[in-house]
């Protein structure tokens, strides 16, 4: 069941090689497919298990300990719903007129299928295997397909994500070592018990790893350029999920394997957090290019999920978790329109926009759609962006409360420099050299208005995701130690708000 | 200007049936007024006619003096259809216009190249051009200058005189 | 008439001068295209029949509604207004030129008010859903002529005059007769209530503007439909001609109090149509109005709006259209007014470019700007013809004078923002 995921893309892929003439139809209805089985998947999903579920364990080259596990868990399923939707819009959000469709559309599948199994191996050499896998074809599809300067930001992007990918492997293959498991698979290596200093060295390999994949600063400067030198698309694949193995990675095997270290570690991951996520609201209120705002909000954005991880109690993981869903979702959209922008008028500079929101000449849909995504990233109740903030900063107040009230600040820059794009890109006179835009097509809004109607969705009624997410989050956290009196408090405030939050 | 304009207004709405009869000039002995000029001459009809519609006929016969432009009926039909009926059927609109064509005091062609400028009784002025050997009013070219009157002076103009 | 005037004067070396030229040649500011004609009278057409609910509702404002301190129901035109016979169109026409269709509201007008573009119900409902013709945008023309005043003409300065205080302080007791306390209200503030007399004469004024270019702009596309315009040229030729056939229509203000007729203006005090509605209406309307709210943001310290009134250049003449669609703005008003009405050829047409339907609004606009190019070349050409020479004046020196008149009115286009430049050119849409 959960290969059908992961391989219905790659024979999509396949098919396309195979058929050359309809490639936007076939990715389309692979992508489609495997939205389908997905929230089929989803739909048999025992909530209340907080255990591995549709385990599928298949041994491939024993000497090596590399064996085919898929499993999926709370952690894994908003991701790999998410991952899912957000190829098959990927797929309806690509330029009909695509240079090459068939490389593109086989490629997009690709990165689809290899992040997907990422989310769902249990095996640290499998996710390694997934985890780069998906590196070529994103690599690929920057160099081909992107802006002006892709060769530079194609090359920077693959520099550190192989880098990433490397400490990684150094980090899976010496704990192994250590361990003397034999195999590489989740759960042995789960059962066995290493010296704390060992642990907190592997944590730190680890953390490294995923730390310059999600990004951390001071890793993070190839993400504006791989973001903003993409093509939207590949983008919205980027921020709105590749990004999340990262942050996926630091729950599933740094909480989940490291619970003593993490620990040690938790103080000075909430504090680069913080500092990630000031810089980055700081540097994006600085950009002109909206498309450079957006990338170095998603790092800010994205430094919320590392605060609430690092806080480590049940609330904040599972805000760390419904936070990467409401990332992904927002940033997705937001992309999604600066690409139609960027599209219709041929620039995203926001020297050169104004008055978008003209109803008649302008891109009223477009812009209407952007104000709304801005205001869930912003953290307005009601909207996806809200809950996520808000469980994360409930749970990691409880840790780190001076760290958390200057997120929260920071959350405010948000506003900021969206309020910046709106007044000036939307608002205003439109601008007399971009007046005859052409029309935005019917099939051109269908991506935003599903994204747009999840986002609202997952604001009022966020139990759908926490249902499926609390009880595996409950179980990750409880190999960490909590001081007792947060422990005492955290108990009220889960008991308080499934109550509070459905409303 | 303001205590012409009332001056002149005063005389609206005669009746001057009357006192356009053409034997009333041959029986009047002194030198024939402005009015009179204008009606024993042909080329006036539809000026008459207006200055009759607009009741001004008693005020040009009042002693004045005036100088009176006066358009001829190829001025009056040079018009686009219509626009002199509209001012017939409103006599004070009319008489405005009439009243452009009018100025305080006997003025000869050799004091208008003086002047220059003169101020209507409308109220409006009036450029007037006598260089280089022509003799121009506003955009109307003079056909017959110093036709001497009782009660004034009367220069024959080729077109319609209008405010602006 | 372009060869003669070519060979008696040199060339203009005016930055427009093909404009100038064209102007000469007895041309409009409008090049002569079939589809610029196709435009314009399709855009006359669609803007003569709320007009003719404009003038009707001015006209019954200022007569009938006048110091009305709620006056909630204004736009709702009574039947005897709806009936009035306009005095330049039907059988019985002060004036037998544009006598064609009924004297009383015009039939398309009648049914747009009956069943708006939604469905039929009472009044009221139209009017709160907005359904209705917006004679919001007459008042903001109203207003842009009473703002700005002193346009021009003897209408104007007389407001200012003992005569007309009198006039007027003679309606506003009649009318607040019995009712102390407004009486009271005028014993304390009367310089405020003269100064809401003075609006109403003007809603009078354009209301008498408009009673006549409504039955001019109907002539004219029945005339074209008829085949009978068939240039630019043609079309601003009879404009001309109907400016001077009525320029001495009466301009008045009287007002009826309980059926008592008050005379705030005579129509013995000589005001013309030409001089005092006119030409104010284009100057203060076509050129300058003001920058309408919520278009853009004007920071006046760093001098984006002018000192002076007299250069203010924000009307249609050189108005983006693109705002247009912004709710409230007096163009999207007018737009969507003249949108229920537009002929088919018109609406086949928009549809075929931009993004047709999506944004036939401001592709309207654009039109509407070419119409009002080639209605104030008509009055650029009736100026001149009544103030100058004929264009075929064998003199050079009046060749000449004409030629600095066109000069001296098309520099008023050299501004930037003009849309001379852009409507030269079919492409602008």
């Amino acid at each position: 069941m959960l290969s059908s995921i992961i391989w219905l893309p790659v024979l999509g892929a396949l098919l396309i090689g195979l058929l050359p003439n309809s490639s936007r139809l076939i990715a389309g209805i692979t992508a489609a497919a495997s939205l389908a089985v997905t929230i089929v998947i989803a739909a048999m999903f025992n909530y209340q298990d907080a255990g591995l579920q549709f385990i599928e364990h298949l041994s491939w080259i024993q000497p090596l300990g590399l064996d085919y596990v898929l499993g999926l868990d709370g952690l894994s399923l908003p991701l790999v719903i998410l991952n899912a939707l957000l190829l098959f819009l990927a797929v309806q959000s690509t330029n009909k007129e695509v240079d090459r469709p068939r490389l593109f559309y086989a490629l997009l599948l690709l990165v689809g299928a290899a992040v997907m199994g990422a989310f769902l191996a249990h095996n640290l050499l499998l996710f390694f295997l997934f985890y780069e896998l998906e590196l070529i074809p994103l690599y690929l599809l920057i160099t081909i397909w992107g802006g002006e300067r892709r060769g530079y930001a194609a090359t920077k992007f693959l520099i550190y994500q192989a880098l990433s990918g490397m400490v990684l492997l150094a980090g899976f293959l010496s704990w192994a070592w250590f361990a003397k498991t034999g195999d590489f698979n989740y759960e042995s290596l789960a059962a066995t018990h290493l010296p704390a200093n060992l642990q907190l060295l592997f944590l730190c390999i680890i953390l490294l790893g995923f730390g310059i994949k999600m990004p951390l600063v001071p890793f993070h400067t190839w993400l504006p350029d791989a973001y903003v030198e993409s093509s939207t698309p590949v983008s919205m694949l980027l921020g709105g999920i590749v990004s999340k193995l990262g942050t996926y990675g630091l729950i599933r095997f740094g909480l989940g394997l490291f619970p003593d270290a993490w620990v040690i570690v938790a103080p000075w991951l909430a504090l680069i957090s913080v500092v990630t996520a000031v810089y980055g609201s700081i540097i994006a209120i600085a950009q002109t290019d909206i498309k450079k705002t957006i990338a170095y909000s998603s790092v800010a954005h994205l430094s919320y999920v590392l605060l609430a991880i690092s806080a480590g109690n049940s609330l904040s993981v599972l805000g760390a978790v419904y936070q990467m869903v409401a990332h992904g979702l927002i940033l997705a959209l937001l992309f999604n329109l600066v690409g139609i922008i960027e599209a219709k008028t041929g620039t995203r500079e926001l020297a050169q926009l104004h008055g978008l929101l003209n109803s008649q000449r302008g891109l009223p849909f477009v812009g209407t759609m952007l104000i709304l995504t801005m205001m869930a990233s912003a953290g307005i109740p009601g909207m996806v962006g809200f809950v996520g903030e808000f469980l994360s900063f409930q749970g990691s107040y409880l840790a780190f409360p001076v760290i958390t009230i200057i997120c929260l600040g920071s959350t405010g820059l948000t506003s900021v420099y969206f309020v910046l794009i709106i007044n000036r890109a939307l608002f205003g006179k439109l601008e007399e050299n971009i007046i005859y835009l052409p029309k935005v097509q019917g099939y051109e809004r269908v991506p935003a208005i599903i994204l747009a109607i999840l986002i609202v969705l997952l604001g009022v009624q966020p139990n759908i995701v926490i249902s499926h997410v609390q009880v595996t989050t409950d179980a990750l956290v409880a190999g960490v130690s909590q001081d007792s009196n947060t422990l005492a408090l955290l108990k009220v405030n889960q008991s308080e708000f499934p109550t509070g939050l459905s409303l | 200007m303001t205590w012409l304009w009332a001056s002149v207004k005063t005389y609206s709405f005669a009746q001057p049936t009357a006192l356009l009869n053409p034997l009333s000039i041959v029986l009047n002995n002194s030198m024939p007024n402005i009015v009179e000029i204008a009606v024993s001459n042909d080329s006036f009809t539809t000026l008459v006619a207006a200055v009759q519609a607009a009741g001004l006929v008693e005020a040009l016969q009042s002693p004045g003096p005036f100088t009176v432009f006066a358009p001829t009926d190829e001025a009056f039909a040079q018009l686009p259809p219509g626009t002199v009926q509209t001012l017939v059927q409103n006599p004070p609109q009319l008489a405005r216009i009439l009243k452009f064509h009018v100025v305080m005091g006997k003025l000869t062609q050799a004091d208008l190249a003086r002047l220059k400028t003169v101020t209507s009784l409308e109220g409006s002025m009036i450029p007037v051009n006598c260089e280089n050997n022509v003799f121009e009013v506003k955009n109307a070219t003079v056909v017959a200058a110093d036709i001497e009157a009782d009660n004034g002076i009367i220069h024959v103009i080729d077109r319609v005189i209008l405010m602006g | 008439m372009t060869i003669t005037t070519a060979t008696k004067i040199p060339p203009s070396t005016h930055e427009f001068a093909t404009v100038i030229h064209r102007l000469e040649a007895g041309g409009a500011m409008l090049p002569d295209t079939p589809e610029n004609l196709m435009q314009i009278i399709g855009l006359y057409k669609a803007y003569a029949v709320p007009m003719d609910f404009y003038w009707r509702d001015l006209l019954y404002i200022a007569e009938q509604v006048f110091l009305d301190p709620l006056p909630a129901f204004k736009y709702f035109l009574p039947q005897e207004y709806l009936d009035l016979a306009n005095h330049y169109a039907g059988d019985d026409a002060d004036l037998r030129i544009w006598q064609k269709g009924a004297a009383s509201a015009h039939p398309e007008l009648l049914e747009f008010m009956e069943k708006g573009r939604s469905a039929k119900m009472p009044k009221i409902f139209h009017h709160l859903l907005h359904d209705r013709i917006n004679m919001e945008f007459a008042e903001a023309c109203m207003q842009a002529m009473y703002w700005q005043r002193g346009m021009g003409g003897q209408f104007d300065p007389y407001l200012d005059t003992e005569e007309y205080k009198q006039n007027a302080d003679r309606a506003i007791k009649a009318y607040f007769k019995g009712n102390p306390a407004m009486l009271g209200l005028y014993k304390l503030f009367p310089e405020m209530f003269i100064e809401q007399v003075r609006q109403m004469s003007y809603y009078s004024n354009l209301g008498l503007f408009w009673e006549v270019m409504a039955p001019v702009f109907f002539e004219m596309s029945d005339l074209y439909d008829a085949g009978k315009i068939k240039s630019v040229p043609d079309a601003m030729n009879f404009l001309v001609n109907g400016i001077f056939a009525v320029a001495g229509r009466p301009i008045y203000h009287h007002v009826y109090i309980r059926g008592e007729l008050f005379e705030i203006i005579p129509k013995s005090c000589g005001f013309t149509w030409l001089y005092e509605a006119a030409l104010p209406y284009v100057e203060a309307v076509f050129y300058r109005t003001a920058p309408f709210r919520g278009t853009k943001s004007y920071n006046a310290q760093a001098e984006q709006v002018p000192g002076e009134q007299k250069d203010f250049h924000y009307g249609i003449l050189y108005a983006d259209v693109n705002p247009v669609g912004s709710a409230g703005i007096p163009p999207t008003l007018l737009m969507d007014d003249m949108y229920h009405f537009l002929p088919q050829y018109l609406l086949d047409y928009y549809e075929q470019h931009c993004r047709g339907k999506d944004d036939m609004l401001i592709q309207l606009g654009v039109s509407f700007q070419r119409s009002m190019y080639c209605v104030t070349s008509a009055v650029i050409q009736a100026l001149r013809g009544a103030l100058l020479y004929p264009l075929d004046d064998p003199n050079p020196l009046h060749l000449q004078a004409n030629r600095d008149f066109f000069e001296s009115q098309i520099d008023r286009f050299k501004r930037p923002e003009a849309r001379l430049r852009d409507i030269q050119s079919q492409e602008y849409r």
